[in-house]
């Protein structure tokens, strides 16, 4: 049921229990909000979206007021611009004014708001609260001092991600988000996601940047720096810069990244070829009772799902791909096999994987990442680092011309694409699946989508004489509900399972530029579809590196064995 | 062996979110505070993440994070004590036991908490030791309080 309400003098229609923020919005009047997230409930907490009502005594907060009929609005009263004005200074007061040096300047919203706002000087001083800085954890940092207080972090780590590693801790003008015990995120139950710096207005939270890191290796001439880019990153490069044609932008990544001084720039994609045939390899061998494992087979590639499962689902530990990622695939690989071919020194070896990811940094970190006393990857950098380093060198990729990337690791099938996005792994490792029991290809082969957004997202498919069923979830929340799910039905009809921590995968991961809602996130999965095309062949197996048993002579090209090469094991923790 | 805590815990059989804060508070009356190891033992019992549990209890000033001393010093800060004095009474007092606010002295022997009206404005300024009122503070009979515990203590010590 449409109705309609008056807004600055002019009738707009509204659809029946909509609130008046979105109704405003859907119909084109901006209102300034700081803790409002769509699919969220409302808070009101930041007061920002007051607006006029008439007949209404005070100002009403319209993200948590639903549309009525006959209501006559003004959202640019003189009285709602000197609530929403008082409103920013308050929080600036309490804000350390340090822009210059802020790793969100320029696309921060309080900075916007104090624009838009028109706010020319201090009203309100006083004293500010004494806060600390927590550099503790391997991928996210914070910042206090920055801090609004809009809860959009806490309610994404608690409602989205289900691990509550930071909470409003104390009260009143003494609240902080904080880990618990005021410990650092170190020691917190903190799965590395970075969901909670996709929603920071500023920069209360960002990542531990290794920038600096990268830079310095760089300058060093007993080191040789191998970047190696991850296909999503070049979706997000894409889709940020808008370069064409899509498929060579790598090639102008690769050169830009020369011209910085790296020794040699990979394509990721090499190494999620193989992670793919690896995964589907061991699907092949559960399907033919080979193997003890129970169904479904979850896959391991994402590492804040890898977190999460040792921490709180030690229940199913055994069911994960025993599977490096594909991160330290390339990166073992590096170090050891390509190393010696290239014969390079490893300790003269510094890697450095670009990805659109926050929890690959706490990935490289660990203990179990390392070969021989030396880190597989030595530095990781998400999408917005790439560009710092980048902007650093004051390299425009515009003006960049059209390299290759390096031998032996210059292409991947369209398969590595897929993992850029939910489901597209489940896709990739359910057409190797059928290529490994049938001997034949499936070409063009793609998932039947959920028609709505609630449905289960999984699908069948016949392989050999079973019907083999793939399923995948993207945010920990999902993860969570599909497998509770699957017991309590108590079914066995699924075999394989995609888990991406981040929403949609990780073209919404951690890593990637700020993305304030949905529209980039799915301009990005587009583009990895639109990549996929260009890829000059679609299967893992097809990736001329990739040694398998059919083609045991070694050619001149250096060639990668693979099955069973890349065991991981995972304890509870 | 059931021990204190599971005692507590089998109070609350339903395991519901709302059991948190009596739950809590049944721990610190016997407890004296929360330790981090409580703390996490709730989580579990309760299902709630422990930040959480945390952000519940550092919302409420009746929860203490550590052990009070032997002489928990709980000084009224009410509209009446403020008027009476009750400030400088805190600065005398933090000398006197050299512990800020929320502290809690290494030996374990004092503790102070500044806390919101006690209802007995009438008596004002007026600090409570051990749950025992002593009522219409002077400077005078601050510094005699706390020599009397100290001299007490002392002599426990050497008999």
């Amino acid at each position: 049921m449409d109705f309609q309400i008056e807004v600055n003098n002019k009738l707009i229609s509204v659809n029946e229990g909509e609130t008046l923020l979105v109704a405003l919005r859907n119909n084109g009047f901006k209102i300034p909000t700081l803790c409002h997230m769509n699919r969220f409930a409302p808070t009101g907490a930041c007061r920002l979206c007051v607006v006029e009502v008439e007949g209404k005594r005070d100002l009403i907060t319209s993200c948590s007021y639903p549309a009525e009929k006959g209501m006559k609005v003004k959202t640019n009263s003189q009285r709602v611009m000197r609530a929403r004005k008082s409103l920013v200074e308050l929080l600036l007061s309490n804000h350390p004014d340090d822009c210059l040096y802020c790793q969100r300047n320029g696309n921060c919203e309080l900075q916007w708001l104090a624009a838009e706002m028109n706010i020319k000087e201090r009203k309100y001083f006083g004293a500010k609260n004494q806060q600390y800085p927590d550099y503790s954890s391997t991928s996210v940092a914070r910042d206090p001092a920055k801090c609004v207080l809009c809860s959009r972090c806490v309610r994404i780590c608690e409602e989205v991600q289900l691990v509550t590693a930071i909470d409003f801790i104390s009260r009143g003008n003494q609240t902080t988000v904080n880990s618990a015990f005021e410990k650092g995120l170190n020691q917190s139950s903190c799965i590395h996601c970075g969901q909670c710096i996709q929603v920071c207005p500023t920069a209360a939270l960002f990542d531990i940047s290794h920038v600096e890191k990268v830079q310095a290796a760089l300058q060093r001439k007993d080191k040789k720096v191998i970047f190696f880019i991850s296909p999503s990153v070049i979706a997000s490069t894409i889709q940020s810069t808008d370069l064409k044609p899509r498929n060579l932008v790598a090639g102008r990544l690769a050169s830009a990244l020369k011209r910085s001084g790296a020794f040699k720039v990979f394509d990721l994609g090499a190494a999620s070829d193989i992670h793919i045939l690896e995964e589907a390899e061991q699907l092949v061998d559960m399907l033919g009772n080979k193997s003890e494992k129970p169904f479904p087979l979850i896959s391991s590639c994402c590492p804040s799902w890898q977190k999460y499962v040792e921490m709180y689902r030690p229940d199913t530990l055994r069911q994960l791909a025993t599977i490096k990622s594909p991160q330290h695939i390339m990166g073992s690989m590096l170090k050891t096999m390509y190393a010696d071919e290239a014969g390079i020194d490893v300790e003269q070896m510094y890697t450095v994987a670009v990805m659109p990811c926050l929890a690959k940094k706490h990935e490289a970190s660990l203990d179990e990442n390392t070969h021989k006393g030396l880190s597989e990857v030595d530095a990781v950098l998400t999408v917005r680092e790439l560009f710092q380093l980048l902007k650093s060198f004051g390299l425009n990729l515009e003006q960049m011309e059209e390299d290759i990337l390096d031998i032996p690791f210059d292409n991947s099938s369209a398969a590595a694409c897929k993992l850029g996005y939910s489901g597209g792994k489940a896709e990739a490792v359910a057409a190797e699946v059928y290529r490994l029991m049938h001997n034949d290809t499936l070409e063009n082969f793609k998932f039947v989508q959920p028609k709505s957004a609630t449905a289960k997202k999984e699908t069948k498919v016949q392989i050999g004489k079973k019907m083999v069923g793939f399923a995948w979830v993207s945010s920990i929340q999902e993860a969570e509900k599909y497998l509770t799910a699957l017991k309590e039905e108590e079914r066995n009809d699924i075999h394989y399972l995609e888990v991406m921590a981040c929403p949609e995968g990780c073209a919404g991961g951690g890593g990637q530029p700020i993305s304030r809602g949905f529209t980039s996130v799915h301009a990005r999965k587009k583009i990895c579809l639109d990549l996929e095309k260009t890829k000059d062949f679609s299967f893992p197996n097809q990736n001329p590196l990739i040694k398998t048993e059919s083609q045991n002579k070694l050619p001149d090209r250096m060639r990668i064995p693979y099955k069973n090469w890349y065991v991981k094991t995972f304890n509870e923790k | 062996m059931e021990n204190e805590i599971d005692q507590i815990f089998n109070r609350f059989p339903n395991r519901q979110r709302e059991d948190l804060i009596p739950i809590m508070q049944a721990i610190q009356d016997v407890k004296g505070y929360l330790s981090e190891e409580i703390i996490a033992r709730v989580g579990d019992y309760l299902e709630i993440s422990v930040n959480k549990i945390y952000g519940v209890a550092t919302f409420y000033d009746n929860f203490r994070f550590g052990p009070v001393g032997r002489y928990h010093f709980r000084l009224c800060h009410g509209t009446a004590c403020h008027v009476a004095g009750a400030n400088t009474l805190l600065k005398e007092l933090e000398k006197l036991l050299k512990i800020r606010d929320g502290e809690t002295d290494k030996a374990g022997l004092f503790s102070l908490e500044v806390v919101s009206c006690v209802g007995a404005c009438g008596l004002a300024p007026l600090i409570e030791v051990n749950e025992h009122y002593h009522t219409n503070i002077t400077m005078e009979s601050l510094k005699e309080l706390v020599r009397t515990l100290r001299d007490k203590e002392n002599n426990t010590y050497e008999r």
